[in-house]
């Protein structure tokens, strides 16, 4: 049934190579018998955290409920070492996962390398449709959905309700408001007003937001980060912590930061829900009402911050690409996403999935439900991953004052051109 | 060796006590202080207080909701089956290049230095699909032979030198008494190698006790992390549980201390010769 | 001290047999006789030969292929289940040394990794040799100290590391908190590169002392006792009893360990990726970790530009490996 592939584009080949096995129906082992039963073992790599695994692997040794012939092996990956195993797993075929959970910013990327296959058509006629547009599109790649979205998240400004309301202040909605609130903050308490993580430049993003501007202009194939907005953004990083209204580092900030804001060190920092458990576990936080969360402060010309999240993908080289299909496709069901939001808080990708009173009643879904909506999407291409590593060279060295904000913004373009070869 | 200065000042015998304990400190606190830190609540990990509503819940956590024996077990068996395998060929090795003369020796010995030379970090991907082709990724098997070639150059030039060290009329000796070669080697001059050995056995266990980045990358899921691996899920960029991490530290620390214990009293003897004459 | 294989007696036929079916025609009797002369050595070290040849020489090869073409993780040939994807990537001659080395990141981060290999040897040679002249001396505790000293090295490489992390934080470090009670404002010593770069070198420091210390500790006691007394005898106070005899007796054990650990420290990736991970910055980027980051962090993966920084990090140690024993062998060392 396999028919000739002789395409040369890559990307041709794999749509062709995944239509075509799509219409197979024979051949590799445990694939969609004759009666439709499903069979075989299906392997799934997630990066779901520590306090988050055990649920996860709950729900995916469920399917075998659906399927008693599928026995699901779940496998926890650490999410900061994922993207090189999956990477190295699915390059060498050995040992590989037949569905991973990739953060929605690995997705062009394991895609455009042919790692991927493609999201069947009735699913992902289901996800246009049924999903929050915003997620969709990061499992998309050259026109093709590749990955069905799990999670979505974003970065909000959390906040210490009691020390802003010893200060007298309501939280910032402006990166302006954020300064006098620190001066207020600093005289009447004493405390730092914001931590403002400057070692890692996924914290640059609402900056450069805020000023309008964004890293790549993906649609005209440009290198945006050194145009006005994005100088812009460099200096308005700077300057929160020139004006004293914020306290950075080089280098271990999400310790210092995480320790500085449940402790009181500082009243307010921007973060994703995935810190809301840490932040809980803090003196601070004892009594959980004084946690508050609000979106990030605006710019001078715009209010955003990045959308994250998980999508579910499949591996183009799965020996059980139909049970592996069906598993993303049980992963993403409304049951599913209710029951994980109810249980770990985290935001469903489903419209209707919000209606769900389990949804609605949820305070996390609450605190960041306005501000993914709000959310902006990255440019979803390869590169994007790899952009992160020269901007973050330079983000630091423009919080910490070692660089002028232009020089930075020039530098960041410099590299990113590197990476993207051929681009204005 | 210097007791014919036995007399020294008192001044002299402060001066050098009050040294000795600082550098003593110095090498040792970092240690401690890791110890300490486990034994604080996780929340207060990072503070800078001694000691700290002392508590065993960071061990406690290791043991009922990680898999961490499950890492113990695969980092021990890997360890020692380096250690092994790395003492018997380094051995052997180390032995050939010291008292035979043949073709290959000379590149052999500029190879064992040049492979110490060779910058492993960036080997991952190849070794990776190597592994891949060879069938033994996620497999113990992988690992060893992997820390072998980092143990093993080091470990054979250093037994050439112990070996060079030990008088030649011995293995005249055990030739007249009709040993061939292999038996020269394995009756008599081994035994007398043992400090040698000890360095090697102690140089190579540590190497893959405590190596991180190929045993994260060739290993998945939690039943065949070795330890290394395992602590890298405790600590990642977006998640920091400093409490089991510390005391897991202190576990995977104590048996290298333990080792070290019964190695150090050779291991002066057996870095000397070797590094000396190597 | 070598024995000639050839003395002892020959070996069974059997020998010679497998040697002629190796033999490739040329000579065989040569090769035979070779064979049956040196087949005990070339036994011992087979096992060396085939696992080195195989976990480095093949990647080596590659490597040095690879860094002549532009491949990279893109356009390299791979399988993927039914898919075949064949390989696109292109022979490029020596383009790739090149651009390395016309890049001034190269000579940057080339300058960095010299000077944080010399201080890191220099002060962990002159530190270790300090200790293990206390340490040769008899007096009560000698083992206890020599223990905690060594302590160090027992302790694996990651869990040190992580210490000094928390040590050395900015904010929560307990370094600064100490500083702090004497008046001393807080240290950046990660935060700041010129901190960043001392922290990295004390670290590594911290951790080489030992295997020094234990190196030349033992050069020490292989020094004869009455070549002190023979001095002391001729009136040679301690500073010419150590220039005279001490130095020139640890001569060899020296030349090997500062050869040897410079060969380490110049590849140490463990200390300074999870120390900084190069960072703040790039400010303590050395070679092995900037051929790491373009290995991994960049994607596609540059294959043939982290092979090309690999080759030329073997080709400075090799040749700095080269000159220095040159300049041993001038000095009448023969190794």
């Amino acid at each position: 049934m396999r028919r000739g592939i002789a395409a040369t584009a890559l990307v041709a080949t794999l749509a062709l190579a995944a239509t075509a096995c799509g219409d197979s129906d024979s051949g590799d082992s445990g694939e969609k018998k004759s009666s439709g039963e499903l069979s075989g073992t299906v392997t799934w790599w997630d990066t779901s955290n520590d306090t988050e695994k055990a649920t996860f692997k709950k729900i995916a040794e469920d399917f075998h409920a659906q399927h008693p012939k599928v026995t699901v092996k779940y496998v926890n990956v650490p999410y900061g070492d994922a993207q090189n195993k999956i990477k190295n797993a699915f390059s060498s075929g050995s040992d590989a996962p037949d569905v991973i959970r990739a953060d929605v910013g690995w997705v062009a990327d394991f895609a455009s390398l042919g790692y991927l296959d493609k999201v069947p058509d009735a699913k992902a006629k289901e996800v246009d449709s049924a999903f929050l547009k915003q997620a969709a599109a990061s499992g998309k790649y050259d026109g093709q959905m590749y990955a069905v979205p799990q999670v979505i998240d974003t970065l909000g400004l959390f906040y210490n309700k009691k020390m802003l309301k010893d200060a007298g202040v309501e939280p910032p909605k402006t990166l302006e408001e954020v300064k006098t609130a620190a001066a207020a903050i600093k005289s009447k308490t004493g405390k730092t007003g914001l931590y403002l993580r400057g070692d890692d430049s996924y914290w640059f993003l609402p900056f450069i937001y805020g000023e309008g501007g964004d890293l790549v202009d993906a649609k005209n194939k440009k290198v945006t980060v050194d145009s006005p907005a994005g100088v812009k953004a460099f200096k308005a990083a700077r300057d929160l912590v020139t004006s004293g209204a914020a306290i950075t580092n080089a280098t271990d900030g999400w310790n210092n930061m995480e320790t500085a804001f449940k402790s009181g060190k500082v009243a307010m920092m921007v973060n994703g829900p995935w810190a809301v458990a840490d932040a809980y576990a803090g003196d601070e936080f004892k009594d959980k009402a004084n946690l508050g969360i609000a979106a990030v402060p605006a710019g001078s010309a715009a209010q955003g911050a990045p959308q994250g999240g998980h999508d579910l993908a499949v591996y183009a080289g799965s020996k059980n690409r139909d049970a592996s299909h069906a598993f993303v496709d049980y992963l993403t069901s409304q049951t599913v996403q209710v029951q994980t939001t109810k249980a770990l808080s985290l935001l469903p990708t489903r419209t209707a999935a919000y209606d769900q009173p389990d949804v609605k009643s949820n305070e996390m879904v609450q605190f960041f439900k306005p501000a993914v909506d709000k959310a902006v999407e990255r440019a979803w291409i390869p590169e994007n991953g790899a952009l992160f590593e020269p901007l973050k060279l330079q983000f630091t060295k423009a919080v910490t004052g070692a660089s002028s904000p232009e020089d930075a913004a020039k530098a960041s373009a410099t590299a990113f051109h590197k990476i993207l070869k051929d681009w204005k | 060796m210097s007791s014919q200065r036995g007399k020294r000042s008192p001044l002299a015998s402060v001066g050098l006590h009050a040294t000795l304990i600082g550098a003593s400190v110095i090498a040792v606190f970092p240690v401690l202080w890791v110890f300490l830190t486990s034994l604080k609540p996780a929340k207060y990990a990072i503070t800078t207080d001694f000691f700290k509503d002392t508590t065993l819940d960071n061990y406690r956590y290791l043991v009922d909701k990680t898999s961490f024996f499950t890492w113990f077990g695969n980092s021990a068996l890997i360890a020692g089956v380096t250690t092994l395998l790395g003492v018997f060929i380094s051995a052997t090795t180390g032995y050939a290049v010291s008292r035979f003369k043949f073709p290959g020796m000379r590149p052999l010995m500029w190879t064992l230095l040049i492979t110490q030379m060779f910058p492993m970090a960036i080997l991952i991907v190849p070794l990776y699909n190597l592994m891949g082709q060879l069938g033994l990724l996620n497999q113990p098997v992988g690992l060893i032979i992997t820390y072998l070639t980092i143990a093993v150059p080091f470990c054979a030039w250093m037994m050439k030198g112990f070996f060079d060290g030990i008088p030649v009329e011995i293995d005249e000796s055990g030739r007249v008494d009709g040993l061939n070669p292999f038996g020269t080697f394995w009756r008599l001059i081994l035994p007398l190698a043992k400090p040698g050995l000890a360095v090697t056995a102690f140089y190579s266990f540590i190497t893959a006790w405590g190596e991180v980045a190929y045993s994260s990358a060739f290993m998945v899921g939690d039943e065949n992390l070795t330890l290394a691996g395992g602590l890298q899920t405790f600590v990642t960029q977006y998640t920091a549980n400093w409490g089991p991490m510390t005391a897991a530290s202190v576990l995977i620390a104590v048996p290298a201390a333990v080792f070290f214990l019964f190695a150090q009293k050779h291991l002066v003897a057996g870095m000397t010769a070797g590094a000396t004459k190597g | 001290m070598t024995v000639h294989t050839g003395q002892s007696t020959a070996k069974a036929a059997g020998e010679g047999a497998r040697g002629r079916g190796r033999a490739t025609g040329e000579r065989p009797g040569r090769l035979r006789r070779a064979l049956s002369t040196h087949w005990y050595a070339w036994t011992m070290v087979a096992p060396v030969v085939i696992v080195l040849g195989v976990i480095v020489g093949w990647p080596l090869g590659r490597g040095i292929y690879l860094s002549l073409t532009d491949a990279n993780e893109r356009n390299v040939g791979r399988t993927i289940g039914a898919n075949h994807i064949d390989a696109t990537y292109k022979f490029v001659g020596l383009d790739n040394y090149v651009d390395v080395l016309s890049d001034p990141v190269f000579v940057q981060r080339l300058t960095w990794t010299v000077v944080w290999t010399v201080c890191c040897v220099s002060t962990t040679f002159l530190l270790g040799l300090v200790l293990a002249n206390m340490l040769n001396r008899q007096f009560r505790g000698r083992a206890a100290y020599r223990m905690m000293l060594i302590l160090p090295w027992a302790v694996p490489g990651f869990v040190s590391v992580f210490a000094w992390r928390f040590l050395f934080n900015r904010d929560n470090g307990l370094l600064n908190k100490v500083l702090d009670g004497g008046g001393i404002s807080a240290v950046p010593w990660l935060d700041d590169p010129t901190w960043a770069k001392f922290s990295v070198i004390a670290v590594n420091v911290w951790l080489g002392v030992p295997f020094m210390m234990v190196a030349l500790l033992g050069g020490l006691q292989s020094i004869p006792g009455e070549l002190y007394e023979a001095a002391e005898m001729d009136g040679a106070g301690p500073w010419k009893r150590f220039l005279y005899i001490t130095v020139p007796g640890l001569r060899a054990v020296s030349s090997t360990v500062i050869l040897l650990s410079t060969i380490w420290t110049f590849n140490m990736f463990p200390v300074i990726f999870l120390l900084t991970r190069g960072g703040p910055g790039d400010s303590t980027e050395i070679l092995v970790t900037q051929a790491f980051r373009q290995a991994f962090v960049e994607s596609p993966r540059d294959f043939a530009g982290s092979a090309t920084w690999g080759v030329l990090i073997l080709a400075v140690l090799m040749i700095f490996a080269f000159v220095y024993r040159r300049s041993l062998r001038k000095q009448g060392e023969v190794w």
